[in-house]
């Protein structure tokens, strides 16, 4: 399985970020947003500046490049539940 | 002091659930019930009110306007400031994820097709740090 992490965070950030969590994840800059707009997830002028901000999603994808599972967050401070992830995965 | 011991207690809940949800964030249960201090800011309210109903002396009612005060505040960044509008993504279960190249941390390019066949990928877009 592979974690990607996308935000509009600079690589530098995104780097900074990997070393400290030691985790699986390739963190991913949309520096721009393009992907991020592609795929209809902006959270228009959500950030603390008004900019435009991810809307914080989970995308479960299998082999075949098709959408598995799906979290889609309707408030900045939830996110999916780690256990709901990997039960999603397994078994892909 | 002791006779007061109904307004502390209302600060010391209302203080309590800020600093419990902010040293608890990295937990998934505490971060994903943020009405939990909602409810804890909704109590130390109903114990202040209740303290300044039976005696209206300063410690009562400050405790009582502190507490509905973050009350109040927490509400609005809880139903207000922190919903996010939703709009329809370009995403469906069952449906192909649209493919797409982006830099890694290192500024090496990664493609998602190039996964395909070869392990699930879990995407995880995060607002990030600005």
């Amino acid at each position: 399985m592979q974690l990607l992490a996308i935000s509009p965070d600079s690589n530098e950030r995104s780097q900074a970020l990997a070393e400290r969590l030691r985790a699986r994840y390739r963190f991913l800059t949309d520096r721009d947003l393009t992907v991020t707009r592609r795929y209809g997830l902006v959270h228009a002028r959500g950030g603390n500046k008004g900019q435009d901000v991810p809307r914080p999603t989970t995308v479960v994808i299998d082999r075949q490049g098709i959408v598995r599972w799906l979290s889609l967050a309707d408030n900045i401070q939830v996110r999916p539940e780690p256990g709901d992830v990997s039960r999603a995965v397994r078994g892909l | 002091m002791t006779r007061y011991w109904p307004a502390l207690l209302s600060v010391a809940l209302s203080l309590g659930a800020v600093a419990g949800y902010v040293s608890l964030l990295r937990v998934p249960v505490i971060r994903n019930h943020p009405a939990l201090y909602l409810t804890a800011f909704a109590l130390a309210t109903a114990i202040a009110a209740l303290a300044s109903w039976r005696a209206a002396r300063w410690p009562n009612l400050a405790a009582l306007v502190f507490s509905a005060a973050l009350l109040v505040l927490g509400g609005y960044f809880h139903f207000v400031l922190a919903r996010i509008p939703t709009t329809a993504p370009a995403l469906r279960v069952g449906e192909p994820a649209p493919d797409f190249t982006l830099p890694d941390a290192a500024g090496a390019p990664v493609t998602l097709a190039s996964f395909r066949d070869r392990t699930p990928v879990v995407l995880v877009f995060y607002r990030g740090y600005w």
